[in-house]
């Protein structure tokens, strides 16, 4: 029962880092189309927002959040304006031009920063173990998971109870007839861009102190996030909790009878046969044709 | 019913279901061959979604839809254009990055396997009957021009010496005049007419003076489901089509 | 021969004859050996320019066929090697320290030399006709294919590396045998390797250049543009983009043949994420639509980046460099420098209408969103 509980721990904790991550890109995907393969690096930045913050100003990771979700905010707010915004009819472009993105961005930090790994000090308060259902967990993980669910219901909330997310909705089902009701999709457009690169730093600032932080760190992100968008299919929002459990579970399930390797062998093979039967993903409502 | 035993293109209580709305709702229709049927109707009357079940882009969910006895339900696009069907979509759907001269090429498909096109470079035909083809709609200037800097009047042409490339024995066109000025009506009619016999040609139209002009046989789609059909002054005087359709004015000029 | 086709196949050969002349001028076996890894790269560009710029498959996992012909390879001279790196009993040598007893099944083929050519191209081609055949056959297009494509590629690099005890694992397979075929000897450092590679570009690039201009070409062009349209002419699109990608395995699976003999081992890396998308890169600035032009942009970049290696920061800079100008060239450029040649050719040296259409073509441009003939989008 203790390692049932453990392994449940485990594959919760991986799923709610994976549902910060992969939430933000399920926005970008599901309002504007873009296959944002740079969101590897919002994390990577929010990450290194995390320890120049508390380099250079001596801001611990908690009182940061909000700057970091702002700064990767921004940064995702130029791109959308400078290039994405170029790219919106031509999907498979999008995705070598945000990918190109995401090289420029790591390079830019390896020349100014440097390549080697950095460290983010984990908050004093959370740093304690914390005893769940008689297993024993990180305070810091059990903060990530609320984290995690926070941002859940606060985009629902966005998306469903707003005028911005009403806007939102409408163009995403039809961009052209919403601008005729006089909503300003291009607004829209960058706005939502924006928040899901937030989204992705402040998933990038929570894990910092879990793992060291270095230029490459966002890729592994990008392609896990990958697959929950593309298991979730981008209808619904609670088709990318569902996704980012079953893999986080998943992954920590398999990895636990054989190993790491092949138990993400065994998932992305998963994803290949999802897409190829039902490209809509698991949680896609009946579209009309 | 004129056709041979199996009939040439017979259409056999045809329904279309999608997701519970009836685009189209038992559907029987049958065309001789070498006929010029035109299937007019009001919007959503399912012509449209009756051509893309015969062309392949669609499946019927019932009824049979054979051709020269074969039957085209379940095969897919390339094989029932194989079986000599050819369409003109409503929307132009030419080749944007080819050439004019390209575009004929690849629509002259007698041979359609992949060994037998990779010993043939260029088109594989006289190169002369094609460039006969761009003179007959008027593209011979433009062999070299990319299709997709073509003007809209010039993409539809390209579109018909695509399917007169192609030649197939059953052409299927959708809305072919739209957006035509009424000398280029005047200059499809003519081709139509040149056209049957040879070919089996079922149109869709609005237009009804260019109905007028070509049709012998017509046939009236409404909801789904074949209302009328007969030659033009058949249709003109039937009240159900006058209701559905034509209005009190009958087929008048274009 | 239209006379473009006649201009393109001078130009070709013309780039060929000089790279083959470069032994002549050049005598460091560094330097030739350096050059000879480019060239290989330059096959796996053709291969994918092939499959994305000509048939619009964005294949995102084209080193896979790369990497099993340099699997292959490394597995065939493994098998040759002196009995020092053979352990005991002809078995290679990681195997005896991972306590294998007998050779796996899979070795088997590879004790003759045939064989082993042979399923260098052989296992990469069927493999992609079977990935094809259920990709296409499922009618998956686009952005879908370029996810399949790559997630099978990371599985096919994570089965080998956890394979370790029959593969080498992450560090590959080493301390190989150098090829020997009618009697000559291929050295990694010597002209021979050079001259054997620059001979397989050129065949390479000569026969993706003539199944371009034949009309499956024409087709493959037609299914980039408007692939739905394509099968109301009666073409069986799925068979066709089978085809296109198989044959770009066959290519790439060379090139990763010629690139063991030149790196003289074999390594996941030649089947990883950074070199398939790299090649992507590499083939897009060049030009997709040309092979000249992904081969020369594949030897040009891998050859910057191999004059910078000496310092990080040059190497990172390059980067940096690189990464914009694709993000340029995807922007602006879809044909890339190759387009962008061709098209100021024709405006300085053609006349007229028939010039400013070839000139408009060379720059692309026209894609337009993939839909449904018929408009019902």
């Amino acid at each position: 029962m203790d390692v049932v509980l453990s392994q449940l721990m485990t594959g919760l904790s991986l799923a709610s880092i994976l549902l910060l991550v992969a939430l933000g890109l399920a926005i970008i995907y599901g309002a504007t189309g873009v296959i944002n393969l740079a969101h590897g690096e919002f994390v990577m930045l929010g990450a290194y927002s995390a320890w120049a913050l508390q380099t250079f100003l001596g801001l611990g990771l908690i009182e940061s959040l909000v700057a970091i979700f702002a700064i990767v905010a921004a940064f995702g707010w130029v791109i959308e304006r400078i290039v994405i915004r170029h790219l919106y009819h031509r999907p498979l472009d999008t995705i070598l031009a945000t990918w190109g993105i995401g090289i420029i961005a790591q390079q830019a930090i390896r020349l100014t920063v440097g390549g080697e790994l950095r460290y983010v000090e984990m908050p004093k308060a959370l740093s304690s173990s914390v005893s769940v259902l008689g297993v024993e967990t990180s305070a810091f993980r059990i903060f990530i998971l609320f984290v995690a669910a926070a941002l859940f219901i606060l985009t629902w909330y966005l998306m469903f109870r707003t005028s911005l997310g009403i806007k939102l909705r409408a163009v995403m089902q039809n961009r052209e007839v919403a601008s005729c009701f006089g909503i300003n999709s291009d607004r829209v457009y960058s706005m939502t861009f924006a928040y899901g690169a937030g989204l992705a730093g402040l998933a990038g600032a929570l894990v910092s102190p879990l793992k060291s932080v270095s230029p490459e760190m966002g890729t592994t992100y990008v392609v896990d996030a990958f697959m929950v968008v593309v298991l979730g299919g981008v209808e619904s929002l609670i088709g990318t909790v569902a996704s980012s459990v079953i893999i986080g579970e998943m992954t920590g399930f398999l990895a636990f009878f054989s190993n790491d390797t092949i138990a993400k062998a065994v998932v992305l093979l998963a994803v290949v046969v999802l897409i190829r039967f039902r490209p809509q993903g698991l949680f896609a409502t009946k579209l009309r044709s | 019913m004129s056709g041979g035993e199996n009939g040439h293109l017979v259409l056999d209580n045809v329904a279309i279901d999608f997701n519970g709305f009836r685009a189209v709702d038992g559907l029987n229709l049958n065309v001789a061959r070498g006929e010029l049927r035109c299937l007019i109707g009001p919007n959503g009357a399912g012509k449209t979604t009756a051509l893309d079940m015969i062309c392949g882009k669609a499946k019927p969910t019932s009824g049979v839809i054979s051709f020269e006895g074969a039957v085209l339900n379940n095969m897919e696009e390339h094989a029932i254009a194989r079986c000599g069907i050819g369409r003109k979509f409503q929307v132009p759907s030419v080749f944007r990055e080819l050439t004019v001269q390209e575009n004929l090429d690849v629509a002259y498909c007698r041979h359609t396997s992949i060994l037998g096109n990779l010993v043939r470079f260029g088109s594989g035909a006289d190169l002369d009957s094609l460039e006969k083809l761009a003179e007959l709609v008027g593209l011979e200037d433009y062999l070299e021009m990319p299709a997709g800097y073509l003007s809209h009047g010039q993409t539809q042409w390209l579109e018909f010496a695509l399917l007169l490339a192609q030649d197939p024995e059953l052409i299927l066109m959708d809305e072919p005049t739209a957006g035509m000025t009424a000398q280029e009506t005047k200059k499809t009619a003519d081709l139509f007419l040149r056209l049957k016999g040879r070919h089996t040609l079922i149109v869709v139209e609005h237009d009804m003076g260019f109905v007028k002009e070509i049709g012998e046989k017509i046939s009236v789609m409404h909801q789904g489901k074949l209302l009328a059909e007969g030659s033009v002054e058949e249709i003109e005087r039937d009240r159900e089509v006058r209701a559905a359709y034509l209005g009190s004015g009958g087929i008048s000029g274009a | 021969m239209t006379n473009r086709t006649l201009r393109q196949v001078v130009v070709y050969a013309a780039v060929c004859l000089a790279i083959l002349l470069v032994p002549t001028f050049v005598d460091d076996p560094f330097i030739l050996n350096k050059y000879s890894r480019y060239l290989a790269l330059g096959i796996l560009a053709i291969a994918l320019s092939l499959s994305w710029g000509y048939t619009g498959i964005l294949n995102l996992g084209q080193a896979t066929s790369f990497g099993l012909g340099s699997y292959c390879m490394a597995m065939m001279l493994k098998l040759r090697t002196v009995p020092v790196h053979t352990g005991s009993e002809g078995l290679p040598d990681f195997m005896v320290w991972n306590n294998v007893e007998t050779l796996p099944w899979f070795w088997f083929p590879f004790h003759s030399l045939t064989a082993g050519l042979f399923l260098g191209i052989a296992i990469p081609v069927v493999f992609s006709m079977l990935l094809g055949w259920f990709i296409f056959r499922g009618r998956v297009t686009g952005v879908y294919v370029a996810i399949i494509t790559l997630a099978v590629l990371v599985v096919v690099n994570l089965l080998i590396i956890d394979q370790q005890r029959y593969t080498g694992g992450f560090n590959g397979i080493t301390d190989l045998a150098q090829l020997e075929i009618f009697g000559l000897t291929f050295d990694a450092y010597g002209s021979s390797s050079y001259y054997l590679i620059a001979g397989a570009l050129t065949v390479c690039l000569f026969l993706a250049l003539a199944i371009t201009k034949s009309k499956v070409g024409l087709i493959l062009q037609a299914i980039r543009d408007h692939e739905a349209r394509v099968r109301y002419f009666g073409y069986d699109v799925a068979y066709f983009k089978i085809f296109a990608l198989s044959v770009s395995a066959g290519i790439a699976g060379v090139g990763g043949m010629l690139y063991t003999i030149v790196m003289e081992f074999a390594s996941p890396t030649f089947l990883g994420v950074s070199l398939s998308l790299g090649v992507v890169i590499w083939v897009a600035v060049g030009g997709r639509q040309s092979l000249l032009g992904a081969a020369l942009g594949a030897i040009v970049v891998t050859g910057m980046q191999g004059a910078l290696s000496e310092s990080e920061t040059f190497l990172d800079t390059w980067s940096l460099i690189m990464g914009f100008a694709f993000v340029l060239v995807v922007l602006f450029m879809p044909k890339g420098l190759a387009g962008a040649v061709e098209a100021l050719y024709a405006r300085v040296f053609g006349k007229g209408e028939k010039a400013k259409s070839i000139a408009r073509k060379a720059e692309g441009g026209l894609a337009k969103p993939a839909s449904e003939p018929g408009g019902a989008e």
